[in-house]
């Protein structure tokens, strides 16, 4: 049976990755596996979810769904209970659709998941599953199986330290750093994919199965961060030898991802198909939007006051909102949200939006939002508002936010309490861009570069390459020049009966009463992922 | 670690001292973990240490409905530490007895 290994590289884009991909003066090629992938294979734009995040499109590669459909909307979610609001993070748990590593499980193939987020607490499947960002301090409680823990343990070189997620360091994304600190925090960032690397390489050749499905995080982390070294667009001219050093460091990272791939393709055996997908693509953000302080303007929210006291100061320093809720009509609850939440009016919340008076509550805070403008340019810093119906629709719309926003410059907002609402960075910082990447070889793949495809398309290529039916709620298809006619007319695209629903006690929480939706909650100083804080 | 474990009285507390001894099984803590520990002063516990204690909670009494909002806030803040007693009386309160 061919092997189809899938490669997610997070936050992946050709802006950065076609640069590489070419000779480059003294540089030289930094990507060469990826050029001969891309010169032998197929490769096309791969348009993220509507909001383009790591939880949620990850969670629709991984589930072939939406998340409209599949539920996971961001890091974090909340629960608001009329005078407070209480902010957790996703899980698994809130999974509302299967996903594909069960989906194959239970037709007999042999799976390996390695670093996909959301995946803890891991499901069982016919194989391994270790989950990404997590701590290491979770990490042998969260692999499936049990056991496995013990084997990865055991592969040269393991340390779980570098090999898990470090809460303290992904929150300094978003911070300005010198090129000196900058250099420190990419060099901590070298080792954790070799690890990812080490623990495939291991599984591939001990377990031998059918899917291996391996995601790369440092892509992301480092553009974030050193965007101004990445961008061709941006690294001309004359640079400090300290940029410099960053650059090269940067550099390094990428010609070792690429021999990654190589091996892992290698190792795999000659009847393998590769699939290189990111999550969302990247670009610069120049401008700081504190779209809470710009709603406090407008009367839609009030902030909480501080009582002057450490505890307050860590609440006001935390990516979470941190209002009066007796007092607060419309919110963004998170940077990575890029969200606004409209409160309605019941019984536990008096400070909601009547019901009847939603729909034109809504229209006037989509014109508020698309009328505030950058001082230096007089230009709008909001390009496009999207209701949920529109951006998100499915079963799981209602934990949505009601409207998602698309700034100017792809940037994520700031959620604190700072003036002006509108600032332009020092250095552009990296964010996320809808437009990801595709790219797939091996036997009958065509080569050509084909036309932008979407997300949730990978998980039907991942079920057809293994010679399974595609469920029929899935909501992607295989591309029409994706592979040679020849192929395709002998491995026709086969349509088979829908994915199954989950266990509510092991999966998705269904909306049910208030008191089912109160459930783990967090202290107050999460310093979780500071995505373009300011 | 060896965890020394004080004796339980209740299914309740049983199930909470496995979870824990469990939850920081590797992370080199010589401790005896006694209602008085305190999650963040003794057991070195970071917030999402917390979140993932309550998983772990949730998991072991097999219900993800227990409210621990109501535990870990107060006054619409979050509480800075919390004392093993200080988790087993909530626990005891908000589930059902073996």
């Amino acid at each position: 049976m061919t092997r189809t290994l899938l490669i997610g590289l997070d936050g992946a884009t050709y802006t950065v990755l076609e640069a590489l991909m070419r000779e480059n003066g003294d540089e030289g090629v930094i990507m060469p596996f990826l050029a001969h992938v891309v010169d032998t294979g197929y490769s096309a734009i791969l348009r993220s979810t509507a909001h383009p995040l790591t939880p949620p499109a990850w969670t629709t590669v991984a589930t072939g769904r939406t998340p409209g459909t599949h539920g996971i909307y961001d890091f974090v979610r909340f629960e608001d209970v009329g005078d407070e609001v209480y902010f957790t993070l996703y899980d698994a748990r809130d999974f509302r659709s299967e996903t594909f590593w069960q989906v194959a499980s239970r037709q007999n193939r042999s799976v390996v998941s390695l670093n996909f987020p959301m995946m803890a607490p891991p499901q069982k499947v016919n194989g391994s599953l270790i989950p990404g960002f997590v701590s290491w301090k979770h990490l042998r409680r969260n692999v499936w199986p049990k056991e496995l823990y013990d084997r990865i343990a055991a592969i040269g070189g393991f340390d779980p330290k570098e090999l898990s997620w470090d809460f303290e360091r992904e929150s300094q994304i978003g911070d300005v750093m010198s090129d000196h600190e900058l250099h420190r925090w990419v060099e901590r960032h070298l080792p954790r994919d070799k690890q990812w690397f080490n623990i495939a390489l291991s599984l591939m050749k001990e377990d031998d199965p059918d899917l291996l499905a391996l995601m790369m995080d440092g892509t992301d982390k480092i553009q974030h961060q050193a965007w101004h070294v990445l961008d061709p667009a941006l690294w001309t001219g004359d640079k400090s030898e300290e940029a410099q050093a960053v650059r090269k460091l940067v550099l390094e990272y990428f010609l070792r991802l690429d021999g990654y791939v190589r091996s892992l393709y290698e190792a795999s055996g000659p009847d393998t198909r590769l699939i290189i997908v990111s999550d969302h693509g990247f670009t610069g953000s120049e401008k700081v939007v504190r779209i809470n302080h710009y709603l406090g303007e407008l009367g839609h929210l009030t902030w909480r006051e501080s009582d002057g006291s450490e505890a307050a100061r860590r609440r006001d320093l935390a990516n979470f909102a941190n209002l009066d809720w007796t007092r607060t009509r419309a919110f963004c609850p998170t940077p990575s949200s890029n969200g606004i939440v409209i409160r309605r009016r019941n019984e536990i919340n008096s400070a909601g939006v009547e019901p009847a008076e939603y729909e034109a509550y809504r229209d006037r805070l989509i014109d508020d939002l698309l009328k505030l403008t950058d001082p230096e340019t007089g230009q709008p810093v909001i390009r496009e508002v999207f209701k949920r119906e529109d951006a998100f629709p499915g079963d799981a719309m209602e934990n949505a936010p009601d409207l998602t926003l698309v700034l100017a410059d792809h940037g994520f907002v700031s959620v604190r309490n700072r003036a002006p609402a509108v600032v332009t960075r020092p250095t552009p910082l990296g964010t996320h861009h809808p437009d990801g990447v595709f790219m797939m070889v091996g036997t009958g793949v065509a080569n050509m570069r084909g036309e932008p495809m979407s997300i949730v398309d990978t998980t039907a290529i991942m079920a057809h390459s293994m010679g399974l039916p595609i469920p029929k709620d899935f909501e992607g298809r295989i591309p029409a020049a994706l592979y040679e006619v020849s192929h395709l007319r002998a491995h026709p695209v086969e349509i088979g009966p829908p994915t199954l629903s989950v266990d509510p006690e092991a999966g998705p929480v269904t909306s049910g009463t208030a008191e089912e939706e109160q459930r783990e909650e967090v202290l107050a100083q999460l310093r979780l992922l500071g995505y373009l804080e300011d | 670690m060896e965890m020394n474990r004080v004796q339980t009285t209740t299914d309740v507390e049983y199930r909470l001292y496995a979870t824990l001894g469990d939850f920081i099984e590797g992370w080199d803590l010589d401790i005896a973990i006694t209602p008085d520990t305190r999650l963040v002063e003794d057991l070195e516990f970071d917030s999402i240490d917390v979140i993932q204690l309550v998983v772990a909670i949730e998991s072991a009494f097999n219900s993800r409905s227990i409210g621990f909002q109501d535990l870990l806030m107060r006054d619409g803040r979050y509480v800075d530490d919390l004392s093993v007693g200080e988790i087993t009386k909530f626990l005891e309160s908000r589930v059902p007895q073996a």
